[in-house]
């Protein structure tokens, strides 16, 4: 399941006006609206710079060095695309940057052999490797034991970048019941999580 | 307000109730587990399940350490 990423639907809809506020509150300053943020994405920059970069140590220092960019740069984002689009860009730039400092382009001809795996870097360790396995089994797990309709809208919202109102739409039921439908799955995952991560307080921030 | 973290993580909420949010997040680390954990769920059934290993942290850590404030005039996306 973490082997092939399905495509994020970056054309939701509700995707550009989904983290306006987050992003006004940062600008002006509030640090829990950016943590909001790089928790909110981190792990989908981290996979797309590991398209760029091999080693797991460099893909964190990448990482870190976007989302740093992207703080000290905060007040040039204007929202013409949505904040995650930017930080793309943020990250894929970092991540040439680092190519061509760490006499990457090399590293990068090598990589094309047909061995490379895109998103899996080299240095992951066994132990990673196998909670990211268990993370995966365990949601598709809880995703067959969830009530039908409130898979349906967790998939038709995660997976199928459907907006709470286009759900709506399809559902044929107030978008209050998107919203509470959503909820509830994602908690019945998240306790099913819980036991998988260990500790909370290790990798709280 | 688990279902008010849900709301956050995907821009649910009206602007003005995104602040108080926010600070009820900053004063229960059950929530911010909450908001972690739904957004891992998320990732997971896109077909990313890579754990958090403590990234976040190691993040602002250094925001601090360095001190990384915002910069009027400065340019993300230019080298």
């Amino acid at each position: 399941m973490q082997s092939v990423e399905r495509p994020y639907a970056a054309a939701r809809m509700a995707e550009k006006e989904a983290d306006a506020e987050l992003v006004r509150l940062a600008q002006r300053g509030d640090e829990r609206a950016f943590q909001a943020l790089v928790v909110k994405y981190q792990r989908r920059i981290a996979r797309h710079v590991a398209r760029y970069v091999r080693r797991a140590s460099d893909v964190e220092e990448v990482v870190q060095d976007a989302f740093i960019r992207a703080y000290r740069g905060l007040a040039s984002f204007r929202g013409d695309a949505s904040f995650y689009s930017w930080l793309y860009r943020i990250a894929t730039n970092a991540a040439f940057s680092f190519l061509k400092k760490s006499a990457g382009e090399v590293q990068a001809d090598e990589r094309s052999d047909e061995g490379f795996e895109p998103g899996v870097t080299d240095e992951q360790s066994p132990e990673r490797v196998l909670i990211a396995k268990q993370i995966g089994d365990a949601v598709e797990r809880a995703m067959t034991r969830l009530q039908p309709e409130l898979a349906e809208a967790l998939v038709l919202y995660e997976v199928e970048g459907k907006s709470y109102k286009e759900i709506a739409q399809m559902l044929g039921t107030p978008i209050g019941t998107v919203r509470t439908r959503i909820f509830r799955a994602r908690e019945f995952i998240a306790r099913r999580l819980e036991p998988v991560l260990g500790p909370a307080r290790d990798r709280r921030w | 307000m688990s279902l008010r973290v849900s709301l956050l993580l995907d821009g649910q909420l009206e602007a003005e109730e995104v602040k108080p949010a926010l600070e009820e997040l900053a004063a229960a680390p059950a929530l911010r587990d909450r908001y972690t954990l739904y957004g891992l769920a998320g990732d997971a059934l896109r077909g990313n399940a890579t754990p958090d290993d403590g990234f976040s942290i190691r993040l602002f850590d250094r925001m601090k350490r360095e001190a990384v404030k915002i910069e009027p005039g400065f340019d993300p996306l230019e080298d």
